[in-house]
Protein backbone atom coordinates (compact mmCIF):
# COMPACT_ATOMS: atom_id res chain seq x y z
CA UNK A 1 0.00 0.00 0.00
CA UNK A 2 3.14 2.17 -0.13
CA UNK A 3 3.09 3.56 -3.61
CA UNK A 4 -1.06 4.12 -2.76
CA UNK A 5 0.02 6.66 -0.02
CA UNK A 6 2.42 8.15 -2.31
CA UNK A 7 0.03 8.22 -5.08
CA UNK A 8 -2.63 10.13 -2.75
CA UNK A 9 0.42 12.29 -2.14
CA UNK A 10 1.61 13.22 -5.92
CA UNK A 11 -2.22 13.80 -6.46
CA UNK A 12 -2.71 16.71 -3.70
CA UNK A 13 0.49 17.72 -5.23
CA UNK A 14 -1.08 18.38 -8.20
CA UNK A 15 -4.29 19.27 -6.83
CA UNK A 16 -2.70 21.95 -4.65
CA UNK A 17 -0.27 23.06 -7.94
CA UNK A 18 -3.99 22.84 -9.73
CA UNK A 19 -4.74 26.20 -7.48
CA UNK A 20 -2.93 28.63 -8.87
CA UNK A 21 -3.41 28.16 -12.37
CA UNK A 22 -3.36 32.24 -13.14
CA UNK A 23 0.12 32.70 -12.54
CA UNK A 24 1.05 29.85 -14.43
CA UNK A 25 2.43 28.79 -17.58
CA UNK A 26 4.16 29.63 -20.60
CA UNK A 27 4.00 32.83 -23.07
CA UNK A 28 2.77 31.60 -26.46
CA UNK A 29 6.89 31.76 -27.77
CA UNK A 30 7.60 29.18 -24.93
CA UNK A 31 5.34 26.52 -26.35
CA UNK A 32 8.12 24.55 -28.48
CA UNK A 33 8.54 21.66 -26.32
CA UNK A 34 4.79 21.30 -24.98
CA UNK A 35 4.00 21.06 -28.81
CA UNK A 36 6.31 18.10 -29.37
CA UNK A 37 4.21 14.82 -29.98
CA UNK A 38 5.54 12.74 -26.69
CA UNK A 39 4.14 15.94 -24.71
CA UNK A 40 0.58 15.25 -25.77
CA UNK A 41 -1.43 14.17 -23.22
CA UNK A 42 -2.84 11.33 -25.08
CA UNK A 43 0.59 10.62 -27.04
CA UNK A 44 -0.38 7.42 -28.41
CA UNK A 45 -4.47 7.37 -28.87
CA UNK A 46 -4.39 3.61 -30.26
CA UNK A 47 -2.53 2.19 -27.65
CA UNK A 48 -4.39 3.87 -24.94
CA UNK A 49 -7.97 2.41 -26.27
CA UNK A 50 -6.43 -0.64 -25.95
CA UNK A 51 -4.78 -0.59 -23.19
CA UNK A 52 -8.22 0.89 -21.69
CA UNK A 53 -10.09 -2.23 -23.58
CA UNK A 54 -8.34 -4.90 -21.91
CA UNK A 55 -8.31 -3.15 -18.93
CA UNK A 56 -12.16 -2.57 -18.79
CA UNK A 57 -12.23 -6.09 -19.14
CA UNK A 58 -10.02 -7.71 -16.78
CA UNK A 59 -10.95 -5.50 -13.81
CA UNK A 60 -14.05 -3.34 -11.94
CA UNK A 61 -12.77 -0.01 -12.90
CA UNK A 62 -13.31 2.03 -16.32
CA UNK A 63 -12.76 5.64 -17.26
CA UNK A 64 -10.64 8.30 -15.62
CA UNK A 65 -8.73 10.09 -18.45
CA UNK A 66 -12.18 10.36 -20.46
CA UNK A 67 -15.19 8.32 -21.00
CA UNK A 68 -15.90 5.12 -19.71
CA UNK A 69 -15.06 2.97 -22.54
CA UNK A 70 -16.52 -0.31 -22.98
CA UNK A 71 -19.14 -1.60 -25.54
CA UNK A 72 -18.38 -5.39 -25.17
CA UNK A 73 -19.90 -8.28 -22.93
CA UNK A 74 -15.81 -8.64 -22.28
CA UNK A 75 -14.85 -12.31 -20.47
CA UNK B 1 1.19 45.32 -32.85
CA UNK B 2 -2.23 45.68 -30.89
CA UNK B 3 -4.35 46.44 -33.33
CA UNK B 4 -2.78 43.71 -36.20
CA UNK B 5 -4.06 41.23 -33.53
CA UNK B 6 -7.43 42.23 -32.78
CA UNK B 7 -7.90 42.66 -36.71
CA UNK B 8 -6.82 39.04 -37.00
CA UNK B 9 -9.01 37.67 -33.65
CA UNK B 10 -12.15 39.89 -35.76
CA UNK B 11 -10.96 37.97 -38.97
CA UNK B 12 -11.33 34.49 -36.92
CA UNK B 13 -14.59 34.81 -35.20
CA UNK B 14 -15.74 36.32 -38.66
CA UNK B 15 -15.20 32.71 -40.48
CA UNK B 16 -16.07 31.10 -37.53
CA UNK B 17 -19.23 32.42 -37.55
CA UNK B 18 -19.47 31.99 -41.37
CA UNK B 19 -18.45 28.52 -41.07
CA UNK B 20 -21.49 28.14 -38.29
CA UNK B 21 -24.10 30.04 -41.05
CA UNK B 22 -22.36 27.71 -43.65
CA UNK B 23 -21.51 30.93 -46.28
CA UNK B 24 -19.01 30.21 -48.15
CA UNK B 25 -15.84 31.75 -46.96
CA UNK B 26 -12.65 33.06 -49.03
CA UNK B 27 -9.82 30.69 -48.49
CA UNK B 28 -7.10 31.82 -46.04
CA UNK B 29 -3.92 32.95 -47.22
CA UNK B 30 -1.81 31.30 -45.22
CA UNK B 31 -2.12 27.30 -44.44
CA UNK B 32 -1.52 26.34 -40.90
CA UNK B 33 -1.02 22.57 -41.30
CA UNK B 34 -1.15 20.80 -44.76
CA UNK B 35 -4.57 18.86 -44.90
CA UNK B 36 -4.01 15.24 -45.23
CA UNK B 37 -4.75 11.96 -43.60
CA UNK B 38 -2.88 10.28 -40.88
CA UNK B 39 -2.95 6.95 -40.15
CA UNK B 40 -2.58 4.91 -36.42
CA UNK B 41 -2.48 1.41 -37.24
CA UNK B 42 -1.64 -1.52 -34.48
CA UNK B 43 -1.61 -5.11 -34.38
CA UNK B 44 -2.21 -6.36 -30.72
CA UNK B 45 -2.02 -9.73 -29.06
CA UNK B 46 -3.04 -10.73 -25.88
CA UNK B 47 -2.83 -14.33 -24.17
CA UNK B 48 -3.63 -15.25 -20.41
CA UNK B 49 -1.35 -18.14 -19.36
CA UNK B 50 -3.25 -21.50 -18.42
CA UNK B 51 -4.88 -21.93 -21.91
CA UNK B 52 -7.49 -18.80 -20.92
CA UNK B 53 -8.20 -15.96 -23.31
CA UNK B 54 -6.75 -14.99 -26.68
CA UNK B 55 -7.56 -12.05 -28.41
CA UNK B 56 -5.90 -11.06 -31.87
CA UNK B 57 -7.04 -6.93 -31.74
CA UNK B 58 -6.35 -5.39 -35.56
CA UNK B 59 -6.92 -1.33 -34.96
CA UNK B 60 -6.71 1.50 -37.70
CA UNK B 61 -7.02 4.99 -36.65
CA UNK B 62 -7.68 7.31 -39.50
CA UNK B 63 -7.55 11.26 -38.94
CA UNK B 64 -7.96 14.04 -41.70
CA UNK B 65 -6.58 17.50 -40.76
CA UNK B 66 -8.17 20.39 -42.54
CA UNK B 67 -7.31 24.16 -42.58
CA UNK B 68 -8.39 25.74 -39.22
CA UNK B 69 -7.79 22.91 -36.85
CA UNK B 70 -10.53 21.02 -37.95
CA UNK B 71 -10.52 17.19 -37.80
CA UNK B 72 -12.19 14.16 -38.31
CA UNK B 73 -11.36 11.04 -36.68
CA UNK B 74 -12.40 7.43 -38.18
CA UNK B 75 -11.01 4.45 -36.22
CA UNK B 76 -11.98 0.65 -36.37
CA UNK B 77 -11.00 -2.24 -34.50
CA UNK B 78 -11.21 -5.94 -35.30
CA UNK B 79 -11.29 -8.70 -32.39
CA UNK B 80 -11.29 -12.45 -32.48
CA UNK B 81 -11.54 -14.02 -28.69
CA UNK B 82 -11.01 -17.81 -28.38
CA UNK B 83 -10.07 -19.59 -25.17
CA UNK B 84 -11.37 -20.15 -21.33
CA UNK B 85 -12.79 -17.89 -19.01
CA UNK B 86 -13.26 -18.78 -15.40
CA UNK B 87 -17.17 -18.99 -14.64
CA UNK B 88 -17.89 -18.62 -11.05
CA UNK B 89 -17.87 -22.11 -9.66
CA UNK B 90 -15.55 -23.74 -6.62
CA UNK B 91 -12.79 -25.84 -7.39
CA UNK B 92 -13.86 -29.30 -5.93
CA UNK B 93 -11.21 -32.75 -5.16
CA UNK B 94 -13.53 -34.57 -7.72
CA UNK B 95 -15.08 -34.00 -11.50
CA UNK B 96 -17.72 -31.15 -11.83
CA UNK B 97 -20.30 -31.38 -14.68
CA UNK B 98 -22.21 -28.59 -15.94
CA UNK B 99 -24.92 -27.21 -18.46
CA UNK B 100 -23.36 -25.12 -21.09
CA UNK B 101 -24.98 -21.57 -21.70
CA UNK B 102 -26.44 -22.91 -24.71
CA UNK B 103 -28.77 -25.02 -22.56
CA UNK B 104 -27.63 -28.50 -25.22
CA UNK B 105 -25.25 -30.11 -23.71
CA UNK B 106 -22.66 -30.75 -20.73
CA UNK B 107 -19.19 -29.94 -20.60
CA UNK B 108 -16.86 -31.40 -17.21
CA UNK B 109 -14.48 -29.55 -15.05
CA UNK B 110 -11.66 -31.99 -13.90
CA UNK B 111 -11.08 -32.52 -10.15
CA UNK B 112 -8.91 -29.65 -8.21
CA UNK B 113 -9.38 -27.18 -11.31
CA UNK B 114 -10.94 -24.02 -10.83
CA UNK B 115 -14.09 -24.52 -13.36
CA UNK B 116 -13.50 -22.79 -16.97
CA UNK B 117 -15.77 -22.94 -19.44
CA UNK B 118 -13.71 -23.71 -22.45
CA UNK B 119 -16.58 -22.66 -25.41
CA UNK B 120 -16.03 -19.08 -25.40
CA UNK B 121 -15.44 -17.72 -29.02
CA UNK B 122 -16.13 -14.49 -30.32
CA UNK B 123 -15.72 -12.08 -32.94
CA UNK B 124 -16.07 -8.46 -32.51
CA UNK B 125 -16.17 -5.21 -35.06
CA UNK B 126 -15.79 -1.52 -33.52
CA UNK B 127 -16.12 2.12 -35.32
CA UNK B 128 -16.30 5.23 -34.43
CA UNK B 129 -16.39 8.81 -35.98
CA UNK B 130 -15.36 12.02 -34.23
CA UNK B 131 -15.14 15.38 -35.40
CA UNK B 132 -13.34 18.30 -33.79
CA UNK B 133 -13.17 22.09 -34.43
CA UNK B 134 -12.85 25.43 -32.79
CA UNK B 135 -15.77 27.36 -32.25
CA UNK B 136 -14.90 30.71 -31.99
CA UNK B 137 -11.31 31.56 -30.61
CA UNK B 138 -11.64 29.85 -27.28
CA UNK B 139 -13.63 27.20 -27.41
CA UNK B 140 -13.34 23.70 -29.23
CA UNK B 141 -16.05 21.25 -28.90
CA UNK B 142 -14.92 17.06 -30.72
CA UNK B 143 -18.34 15.41 -31.11
CA UNK B 144 -18.88 11.86 -32.08
CA UNK B 145 -20.52 8.14 -32.28
CA UNK B 146 -19.47 4.84 -31.45
CA UNK B 147 -21.02 1.20 -32.28
CA UNK B 148 -19.71 -2.07 -31.83
CA UNK B 149 -21.40 -5.84 -32.72
CA UNK B 150 -20.54 -9.07 -31.21
CA UNK B 151 -22.17 -12.16 -31.41
CA UNK B 152 -23.98 -11.81 -28.10
CA UNK B 153 -23.55 -7.59 -27.83
CA UNK B 154 -23.88 -4.43 -29.85
CA UNK B 155 -23.34 -1.51 -28.66
CA UNK B 156 -24.11 2.29 -29.92
CA UNK B 157 -23.08 5.59 -28.36
CA UNK B 158 -22.53 9.24 -28.65
CA UNK B 159 -20.07 11.63 -27.09
CA UNK B 160 -19.95 15.99 -27.05
CA UNK B 161 -16.89 17.52 -25.16
CA UNK B 162 -16.80 21.47 -25.28
CA UNK B 163 -13.60 22.57 -24.26
CA UNK B 164 -12.88 26.52 -23.37
CA UNK B 165 -9.18 27.74 -23.13
CA UNK B 166 -8.25 30.56 -20.46
CA UNK B 167 -5.17 32.44 -19.45
CA UNK B 168 -3.34 32.65 -22.71
CA UNK B 169 -4.14 29.28 -23.65
CA UNK B 170 -2.70 27.93 -20.41
CA UNK B 171 -5.57 26.35 -18.87
CA UNK B 172 -8.32 24.48 -20.81
CA UNK B 173 -11.37 23.34 -19.06
CA UNK B 174 -14.24 20.91 -20.28
CA UNK B 175 -16.58 19.26 -20.08
CA UNK B 176 -18.06 16.20 -21.75
CA UNK B 177 -21.13 13.76 -22.22
CA UNK B 178 -21.55 10.32 -23.57
CA UNK B 179 -24.66 8.47 -23.79
CA UNK B 180 -24.33 4.36 -24.85
CA UNK B 181 -27.34 1.63 -25.22
CA UNK B 182 -26.00 -1.17 -25.15
CA UNK B 183 -28.11 -4.42 -26.17
CA UNK B 184 -27.31 -8.28 -24.86
CA UNK B 185 -28.77 -11.42 -26.50
CA UNK B 186 -27.08 -14.31 -24.68
CA UNK B 187 -26.29 -17.49 -25.83
CA UNK B 188 -29.10 -19.29 -24.43
CA UNK B 189 -30.92 -16.33 -23.20
CA UNK B 190 -30.19 -14.49 -20.29
CA UNK B 191 -30.97 -16.13 -17.04
CA UNK B 192 -33.02 -15.13 -14.56
CA UNK B 193 -30.94 -13.46 -11.35
CA UNK B 194 -30.23 -16.80 -9.34
CA UNK B 195 -31.77 -18.83 -11.49
CA UNK B 196 -30.64 -22.66 -10.84
CA UNK B 197 -28.77 -24.38 -13.45
CA UNK B 198 -30.65 -26.90 -15.15
CA UNK B 199 -30.87 -30.20 -17.16
CA UNK B 200 -29.86 -30.41 -21.04
CA UNK B 201 -32.83 -29.08 -22.68
CA UNK B 202 -34.72 -27.16 -19.68
CA UNK B 203 -34.50 -23.51 -20.16
CA UNK B 204 -37.14 -22.46 -17.95
CA UNK B 205 -34.51 -20.38 -16.37
CA UNK B 206 -34.07 -18.05 -19.06
CA UNK B 207 -35.59 -14.96 -20.59
CA UNK B 208 -34.85 -13.74 -23.71
CA UNK B 209 -32.96 -10.24 -24.74
CA UNK B 210 -31.64 -7.62 -22.29
CA UNK B 211 -30.18 -4.16 -22.48
CA UNK B 212 -28.54 -1.52 -20.04
CA UNK B 213 -27.94 2.02 -20.85
CA UNK B 214 -24.46 3.80 -19.47
CA UNK B 215 -24.46 7.58 -18.88
CA UNK B 216 -20.91 9.53 -18.44
CA UNK B 217 -19.86 12.91 -17.61
CA UNK B 218 -16.59 14.07 -17.39
CA UNK B 219 -15.22 17.74 -16.16
CA UNK B 220 -11.62 18.18 -16.65
CA UNK B 221 -8.87 20.93 -16.56
CA UNK B 222 -5.56 20.70 -18.09
CA UNK B 223 -2.80 23.37 -17.08
CA UNK B 224 0.17 24.22 -18.23
CA UNK B 225 2.97 24.33 -15.29
CA UNK B 226 5.92 25.63 -17.29
CA UNK B 227 7.80 25.26 -20.38
CA UNK B 228 8.58 21.46 -19.57
CA UNK B 229 5.25 20.55 -18.07
CA UNK B 230 1.88 20.26 -18.00
CA UNK B 231 -0.90 18.37 -15.85
CA UNK B 232 -4.28 17.32 -16.12
CA UNK B 233 -7.57 16.90 -13.60
CA UNK B 234 -10.39 15.42 -14.10
CA UNK B 235 -13.84 14.29 -12.47
CA UNK B 236 -15.50 11.39 -13.96
CA UNK B 237 -19.35 10.03 -13.23
CA UNK B 238 -20.69 7.37 -14.40
CA UNK B 239 -24.25 5.57 -14.08
CA UNK B 240 -25.03 2.20 -15.56
CA UNK B 241 -28.83 0.96 -15.71
CA UNK B 242 -30.53 -2.24 -16.97
CA UNK B 243 -29.27 -5.45 -17.14
CA UNK B 244 -25.71 -5.45 -15.56
CA UNK B 245 -25.34 -9.10 -14.25
CA UNK B 246 -22.84 -11.17 -16.29
CA UNK B 247 -25.35 -14.08 -18.11
CA UNK B 248 -22.58 -16.92 -18.12
CA UNK B 249 -21.68 -16.32 -14.49
CA UNK B 250 -22.57 -18.85 -11.79
CA UNK B 251 -22.04 -19.26 -7.95
CA UNK B 252 -21.73 -22.70 -6.77
CA UNK B 253 -24.36 -23.69 -3.87
CA UNK B 254 -22.24 -25.00 -0.96
CA UNK B 255 -22.23 -27.86 1.98
CA UNK B 256 -22.42 -25.54 4.84
CA UNK B 257 -20.10 -27.58 7.04
CA UNK B 258 -17.78 -28.89 4.48
CA UNK B 259 -17.88 -26.23 1.99
CA UNK B 260 -18.09 -28.69 -0.77
CA UNK B 261 -20.22 -28.64 -3.86
CA UNK B 262 -23.76 -30.11 -3.04
CA UNK B 263 -24.48 -33.12 -5.15
CA UNK B 264 -27.45 -32.68 -7.63
CA UNK B 265 -29.81 -35.99 -8.29
CA UNK B 266 -30.10 -36.21 -11.71
CA UNK B 267 -33.56 -38.27 -13.36
CA UNK B 268 -32.87 -41.15 -14.88
CA UNK B 269 -31.68 -40.60 -19.11
CA UNK B 270 -31.09 -37.25 -17.95
CA UNK B 271 -28.33 -34.85 -18.82
CA UNK B 272 -27.38 -32.15 -16.42
CA UNK B 273 -25.27 -30.60 -13.66
CA UNK B 274 -23.85 -32.88 -11.17
CA UNK B 275 -24.05 -30.29 -8.59
CA UNK B 276 -25.77 -27.45 -7.39
CA UNK B 277 -25.31 -24.34 -9.62
CA UNK B 278 -26.96 -20.98 -9.65
CA UNK B 279 -26.67 -17.90 -12.26
CA UNK B 280 -25.58 -14.74 -10.69
CA UNK B 281 -27.33 -11.23 -9.76
CA UNK B 282 -26.04 -7.90 -9.74
CA UNK B 283 -27.79 -4.80 -9.07
CA UNK B 284 -29.85 -2.90 -11.82
CA UNK B 285 -28.34 0.07 -11.45
CA UNK B 286 -23.71 1.33 -11.12
CA UNK B 287 -22.98 4.72 -9.93
CA UNK B 288 -19.44 5.03 -10.40
CA UNK B 289 -17.35 8.30 -9.28
CA UNK B 290 -13.48 8.65 -11.04
CA UNK B 291 -10.76 11.14 -9.94
CA UNK B 292 -7.93 11.32 -12.30
CA UNK B 293 -4.86 13.40 -12.45
CA UNK B 294 -1.84 13.00 -15.07
CA UNK B 295 1.33 15.01 -15.80
CA UNK B 296 4.16 14.97 -18.11
CA UNK B 297 7.06 16.35 -17.10
CA UNK B 298 9.97 16.90 -20.06
CA UNK B 299 13.52 16.43 -18.95
CA UNK B 300 16.23 17.22 -21.83
CA UNK B 301 14.62 14.81 -24.34
CA UNK B 302 13.35 12.33 -22.07
CA UNK B 303 9.33 12.31 -21.40
CA UNK B 304 7.89 11.02 -18.34
CA UNK B 305 3.81 10.21 -18.09
CA UNK B 306 2.31 9.15 -14.89
CA UNK B 307 -0.85 9.15 -13.97
CA UNK B 308 -2.87 7.97 -10.67
CA UNK B 309 -6.75 7.30 -10.57
CA UNK B 310 -8.81 6.57 -8.13
CA UNK B 311 -12.34 5.51 -8.43
CA UNK B 312 -15.12 4.23 -5.96
CA UNK B 313 -18.74 3.12 -6.91
CA UNK B 314 -21.69 1.80 -5.03
CA UNK B 315 -21.12 -1.61 -5.31
CA UNK B 316 -18.65 -1.14 -2.98
CA UNK B 317 -15.61 -1.05 -4.82
CA UNK B 318 -12.72 1.19 -4.25
CA UNK B 319 -10.03 1.01 -7.08
CA UNK B 320 -6.88 2.85 -7.57
CA UNK B 321 -4.51 2.94 -10.50
CA UNK B 322 -0.59 4.43 -10.97
CA UNK B 323 0.58 4.50 -14.31
CA UNK B 324 4.06 5.32 -15.01
CA UNK B 325 5.85 5.73 -18.52
CA UNK B 326 9.48 6.60 -19.03
CA UNK B 327 10.14 7.45 -22.95
CA UNK B 328 14.08 7.90 -23.49
CA UNK B 329 15.23 8.66 -26.81
CA UNK B 330 17.87 6.78 -28.02
CA UNK B 331 20.16 8.37 -31.02
CA UNK B 332 18.05 10.76 -33.27
CA UNK B 333 15.25 8.46 -34.47
CA UNK B 334 14.48 5.66 -31.24
CA UNK B 335 13.12 5.28 -28.10
CA UNK B 336 12.61 3.03 -25.20
CA UNK B 337 9.56 3.70 -23.56
CA UNK B 338 9.43 1.48 -19.78
CA UNK B 339 6.01 1.12 -18.52
CA UNK B 340 4.89 0.27 -14.97
CA UNK B 341 1.00 0.35 -13.76
CA UNK B 342 0.13 -0.96 -10.14
CA UNK B 343 -3.83 -1.39 -9.47
CA UNK B 344 -5.75 -2.68 -6.37
CA UNK B 345 -9.25 -2.82 -5.78
CA UNK B 346 -11.61 -3.99 -3.07
CA UNK B 347 -14.36 -6.56 -3.54
CA UNK B 348 -17.66 -5.34 -4.32
CA UNK B 349 -20.25 -5.74 -1.48
CA UNK B 350 -21.83 -8.85 -3.10
CA UNK B 351 -19.06 -10.73 -3.70
CA UNK B 352 -19.47 -14.06 -2.68
CA UNK B 353 -17.49 -17.20 -3.50
CA UNK B 354 -19.96 -19.79 -3.45
CA UNK B 355 -23.72 -20.22 -1.77
CA UNK B 356 -24.13 -21.96 1.35
CA UNK B 357 -27.35 -24.80 0.93
CA UNK B 358 -30.17 -23.98 3.29
CA UNK B 359 -29.39 -20.44 4.39
CA UNK B 360 -31.92 -17.92 2.22
CA UNK B 361 -30.47 -16.15 -1.11
CA UNK B 362 -29.36 -12.58 -1.09
CA UNK B 363 -30.51 -10.37 -2.94
CA UNK B 364 -27.53 -9.99 -5.18
CA UNK B 365 -24.36 -12.54 -5.38
CA UNK B 366 -21.41 -12.96 -7.82
CA UNK B 367 -18.23 -14.72 -7.88
CA UNK B 368 -16.84 -12.99 -11.21
CA UNK B 369 -13.42 -12.67 -9.76
CA UNK B 370 -13.37 -9.04 -11.50
CA UNK B 371 -15.55 -7.92 -8.56
CA UNK B 372 -12.90 -9.45 -6.55
CA UNK B 373 -10.18 -8.37 -4.40
CA UNK B 374 -7.01 -7.98 -5.97
CA UNK B 375 -4.09 -6.66 -6.87
CA UNK B 376 -2.68 -5.85 -10.47
CA UNK B 377 0.76 -5.45 -11.89
CA UNK B 378 1.54 -4.36 -15.41
CA UNK B 379 5.54 -4.35 -16.48
CA UNK B 380 6.32 -3.43 -20.07
CA UNK B 381 8.29 -1.97 -22.49
CA UNK B 382 8.19 -0.40 -26.36
CA UNK B 383 10.63 0.52 -28.46
CA UNK B 384 10.21 2.67 -31.71
CA UNK B 385 12.11 4.17 -34.42
CA UNK B 386 10.98 6.66 -37.25
CA UNK B 387 12.05 5.46 -40.92
CA UNK B 388 13.71 7.77 -43.68
CA UNK B 389 10.46 8.17 -44.92
CA UNK B 390 9.07 9.61 -41.91
CA UNK B 391 6.62 7.42 -40.78
CA UNK B 392 6.70 5.60 -37.71
CA UNK B 393 7.03 2.15 -36.14
CA UNK B 394 6.66 0.55 -32.44
CA UNK B 395 6.67 -2.57 -30.55
CA UNK B 396 5.61 -3.06 -27.24
CA UNK B 397 5.69 -6.27 -24.80
CA UNK B 398 3.75 -6.53 -21.65
CA UNK B 399 3.56 -8.94 -18.28
CA UNK B 400 -0.06 -8.11 -16.88
CA UNK B 401 -0.40 -10.39 -13.62
CA UNK B 402 -3.71 -10.44 -11.23
CA UNK B 403 -2.88 -11.61 -7.77
CA UNK B 404 -6.01 -11.62 -5.43
CA UNK B 405 -7.39 -13.32 -1.85
CA UNK B 406 -10.79 -14.92 -1.26
CA UNK B 407 -12.38 -13.41 1.57
CA UNK B 408 -11.17 -15.61 4.17
CA UNK B 409 -14.43 -14.97 6.14
CA UNK B 410 -16.26 -16.50 3.41
CA UNK B 411 -14.27 -19.81 3.45
CA UNK B 412 -16.06 -22.51 4.88
CA UNK B 413 -14.20 -25.91 5.96
CA UNK B 414 -12.71 -27.36 2.75
CA UNK B 415 -12.67 -24.24 1.41
CA UNK B 416 -9.51 -22.86 3.72
CA UNK B 417 -7.69 -25.58 1.92
CA UNK B 418 -7.97 -24.80 -1.64
CA UNK B 419 -7.00 -22.38 -4.01
CA UNK B 420 -10.30 -20.54 -4.61
CA UNK B 421 -9.13 -17.08 -6.49
CA UNK B 422 -8.39 -17.71 -10.16
CA UNK B 423 -5.35 -15.45 -10.46
CA UNK B 424 -4.29 -14.07 -13.83
CA UNK B 425 -1.43 -14.41 -16.28
CA UNK B 426 -1.20 -12.45 -19.57
CA UNK B 427 0.76 -11.40 -22.42
CA UNK B 428 0.46 -8.32 -24.70
CA UNK B 429 2.09 -8.11 -27.59
CA UNK B 430 1.73 -4.95 -30.06
CA UNK B 431 3.17 -4.02 -33.18
CA UNK B 432 2.14 -0.23 -34.70
CA UNK B 433 2.75 1.23 -37.88
CA UNK B 434 2.27 5.27 -38.08
CA UNK B 435 2.29 6.90 -41.71
CA UNK B 436 0.67 9.25 -44.23
CA UNK B 437 1.97 12.71 -42.45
Amino acid sequence: MRIFSKAVFVFSLVIGAGTGCSSMGVEPWERDVLAKEEMQLLADPVEAGLDDHIYFSKEASSGGRGFGGGGCGCN
Amino acid sequence: MIRKNRKSIAATLATATCSLLGNSIPEPVQAQEEPGWDFNTALLYYVEGDDRVDDLSLNVLARKTFLDDRSLSLGFAFDTLSGATPVGAVPFDSVQTLTRASGRSTYSVPADAIPLDATFWDTRYAIHANWQQPLGRLYSIDTGLSASFEYDYTHIGANFKLSRDFNKRNTTASIGLAFASDDMDPEGGAPVPLAPMLDVGDQSNKTGDESKDVIDVVLGVTQVISRNMLVQLSYSFSDSSGYLTDPYKILTVVDPVTGDPVPRVLAPGAEGPSHEYRFESRPDSRTKHSFYAQTKYYMSGKVLDASYRFMTDDWGIDSHTVDLRYRWPVGENKYFEPHLRFYSQSEADFYRISLVDGVPLPSYASADYRLGDFDALTVGLKYGWTLASGNEMSARIELYKQDGDAPQDQLIGNQLTREMYPDLDAIIAQFSYRFGR
